[in-house]
């Protein structure tokens, strides 16, 4: 349900994801970002498969730190960010890895990212720690630098291609079709949904 | 909107409190002055009536759709007329058993036959004749009605370009519409589901017949919401089952209680001195109020959007730099406090609950919308720490004892009051003062120049006075004396011939 909602059976399927950035630490790699409000919608095509994504930024502040679970609902991805000279940064990433996991499971893609890789002489978090944390959680992890402008282009790339291969794996798991996956959805049955689905049967065959 | 100015009050009198149908029980106002036994049977009668007044328009329509399809589709409608008759009437709003009865033939009927399919309105259509000499509906239905015939003129109109399936999709809306008239006893969560299945089958329907155009299958279901959502409005939106209207209540005084927070207190990045940013805010908040008005879930996420973007471009023109979300949800909530949007609950329900999922999940209307819930959630749970106060000056300004306005002369409510706190107080009381102290000083320029003038006009009429006077002194001064000179013949025997000097003579000069 939450991924690729607006799929269909045939060939041309979009899939839409939600994207949130939260924390803090994420405004270390906006500038780059042609992020000119605090909502942005991109439209890729990733080995053939057409990707709308929407990337979702957030209040960070402390104090709306309680709203976290109204912004990151239904999301498909997350995108943290540290910085590698401020360990307590990386603190906070922690808590909110802990908080997605319990709040969201396994569904959501998470994508841990360590910024001012041109700082490294200053750096505070070691790369093996940090990459081994983030494996340990079933995260990703990235190494960007928002004033050279690295490696950020491949952290949306490779998010997407994570949200593509998990929708898809649901998508087996619940068995090929969205109608089926409609069905499946809710309990309640509605007494007036067979006679619904004998005219669309006419309706596909005269379109 | 009288419902609820009429709760509002504080005298109530004893007799006000009993059923208006002088049945001696309780009434409440949410039943408009009924207490829970007259209001069922009104309220049946009149969702009835509205149902009928549908069904009328909605079989017009279907009339003349056939009409204009029936060159092509003539056998069809022969059927669908055919099985339109033999069915007596079961009145899909009776009272419980009947309710229950109907149930149950809903059931064994389901057999999976098109024909079938239409019998809903067949079993409305017969009580028209039964039911016109009843009462007339309260005027509110029949302005409700109104409503719905635009937009299910809009629908038609909209359908007919899409040939034969948009003859489907109107015939499913209107069964769907009918089903849940019948259905109105169940809880909010499950009238929720109901209308969430149906847009999922009619999305993956309209998806397969589409070739999976997914903008085409948008507009479809756009209008399907719009003809859906308007129907059901009324007995969906914030139903008697749960306690949204309590919540509606909880929230109003919240954020009336709350009416000294300040801009500086939610660090709003906007300075509603600058009057471009000003306008903004007064148009934010007249959008976010509109939002009640509207009766489909994507109109009042229109409104919601709109204001938003309002907020955008105050803390745009503010920062002289985009705004981000950090500056954004502040703001977002002190125009919701400043707004006191009406049945804010019962909106943000109403939208979670019927809107297009797509839309909520990944749009950018979807994005405002969770900001919106983020505000409410935000001034519900508000406390002394998330404005940065100590616990007691939160609860001497929550209690009333003190006002923050008296502390600095940042206060910035429009009741302030002219005495003190003017300079930052409300926005447009500042720009009246400012408007009214350079009104002030003008008018003394003025006056100042009508003196000046005047002097001008004064010194103008006496000053022919003052040069004769001094011309006069003068003249006094200096009189003229006329000396009377006696004149000489010339030719009188050269009387005066000494006084010539000698004519001259030649001289020699020697050389």
């Amino acid at each position: 349900m939450a991924a690729g909602g607006a799929g269909g059976n045939s060939g041309g399927k979009t899939y839409s994801f939600k994207v949130v950035l939260l924390g803090e630490g994420y405004k270390l790699i906006i500038p780059p970002l042609p992020l000119q409000a605090s909502f942005l919608t991109k439209k890729l095509n990733i080995t053939g498969k057409r990707v709308n994504l929407a990337i979702w930024d957030t209040a960070g502040q402390e104090r709306f730190h309680a709203l976290g679970p109204i912004y990151y609902r239904d999301s498909n991805g997350a995108i943290l960010v540290y910085d590698i000279t401020d360990e307590d940064s990386f603190q906070k990433v922690k808590n909110w890895v802990k908080e997605l996991r319990k709040m969201l499971g396994n569904e959501i893609c998470l994508c841990i990212v360590g910024n001012k890789i041109d700082l490294d002489k200053d750096r505070h978090v070691s790369v093996e720690e940090a990459e081994s944390y983030a494996e340990s959680v079933g995260a990703k992890h990235y190494h960007t630098s928002a004033k050279l402008n690295k490696g950020i282009e491949e952290l949306f790339l490779d998010l997407c291609k994570r949200m593509m291969e998990t929708a898809q794996a649901e998508e087996r798991l619940k068995g090929n079709g969205a109608s089926q996956s409609a069905s499946s959805r809710r309990g309640v049955q509605i007494v007036d949904d067979e006679p619904q689905a004998t005219p669309a049967g006419g309706c596909c065959s005269s379109g | 909107m009288s419902q609820r100015t009429e709760r509002r009050g504080i005298h109530v009198d004893q007799s006000d409190l009993l059923c208006k149908k002088g049945c001696g029980y309780y009434g409440n106002a949410a039943w408009q002055g009924l207490c829970s036994k007259c209001w069922r049977e009104e309220y049946q009668r009149v969702r009835q009536k509205q149902i009928q007044d549908d069904w009328a328009l909605a079989e017009k329509l279907q009339r003349e759709e056939e009409a204009a399809y029936a060159s092509s589709h003539g056998v069809q409608t022969q059927s669908h007329a055919q099985s339109a008759a033999p069915h007596p009437g079961h009145a899909s709003l009776g009272p419980f058993s009947k309710f229950e009865e109907k149930k149950t033939n809903e059931k064994t009927r389901k057999v999976t036959t098109v024909k079938k399919f239409f019998s809903p309105s067949s079993r409305t259509a017969p009580k028209k004749e039964t039911q016109e000499g009843k009462t007339p509906s309260p005027s509110i239905s029949r302005h409700a009605s109104f409503d719905t015939d635009q937009v299910s003129k809009d629908f038609v109109d909209f359908l007919k370009n899409l040939q034969k399936p948009g003859r489907e999709i109107h015939k499913q809306c209107r069964a769907f519409i009918v089903n849940m008239s019948s259905k109105k006893d169940l809880s909010a969560d499950e009238l929720s589901e109901c209308v969430q299945d149906f847009y999922q089958s009619m999305a993956d329907r309209l998806m397969s017949h589409f070739k999976g155009s997914s903008d085409s299958v948008e507009q479809v279901m756009d209008q399907v919401e719009k003809y859906i959502m308007t129907r059901l409005y009324k007995s969906v939106f914030c139903p008697e089952t749960t306690d949204d209207e309590k919540k509606d209540l909880a929230t109003q005084n919240r954020i009336r209680a709350l009416h000294w927070v300040t801009i500086q207190m939610l660090c709003v990045s906007m300075d509603e001195e600058i009057p471009e940013v000003s306008e903004n805010v007064v148009k934010a908040i007249t959008d976010i109020i509109e939002m009640d008005s509207k009766k489909v879930p994507r109109d009042k996420l229109g409104c919601i959007t709109r204001c938003s973007k309002h907020i955008f471009s105050a803390i745009r023109i503010t920062k002289n730099e985009p705004a981000s979300a950090d500056d954004f949800l502040p703001a977002l909530i002190y125009i919701v406090l400043k707004a006191n949007p009406p049945r804010l609950q019962s909106n943000i329900q109403y939208i979670t609950r019927f809107c297009n999922p797509s839309r909520l999940m990944t749009g950018e209307d979807g994005y405002y919308f969770t900001n919106l819930c983020c505000a409410a959630a935000f001034i519900e749970k508000l406390d002394a720490q998330s404005l940065n106060l100590s616990p007691e000056e939160f609860e001497r300004y929550m209690s009333g004892q003190a006002s923050p306005r008296l502390n600095s002369s940042e206060g910035d409510w429009p009741d302030a009051g002219l005495a003190h706190g003017v300079p930052a107080a409300n926005p447009v009381l500042a720009q009246v003062n400012r408007n009214l102290e350079l009104l002030s000083s003008l008018s003394s320029k003025q006056e100042r120049l009508m003196e000046a003038a005047q002097s001008l006009q004064a010194d103008l009429l006496s000053w022919p006075e003052t040069v004769k006077r001094e011309v006069n002194d003068i003249l006094e001064k200096y009189p003229l004396e006329i000396l009377s000179c006696t004149v000489s013949a010339i030719d009188a025997n050269n009387m005066d011939n000494d006084n010539l000097p000698p004519p001259l003579t030649p001289q020699v000069f020697a050389g």
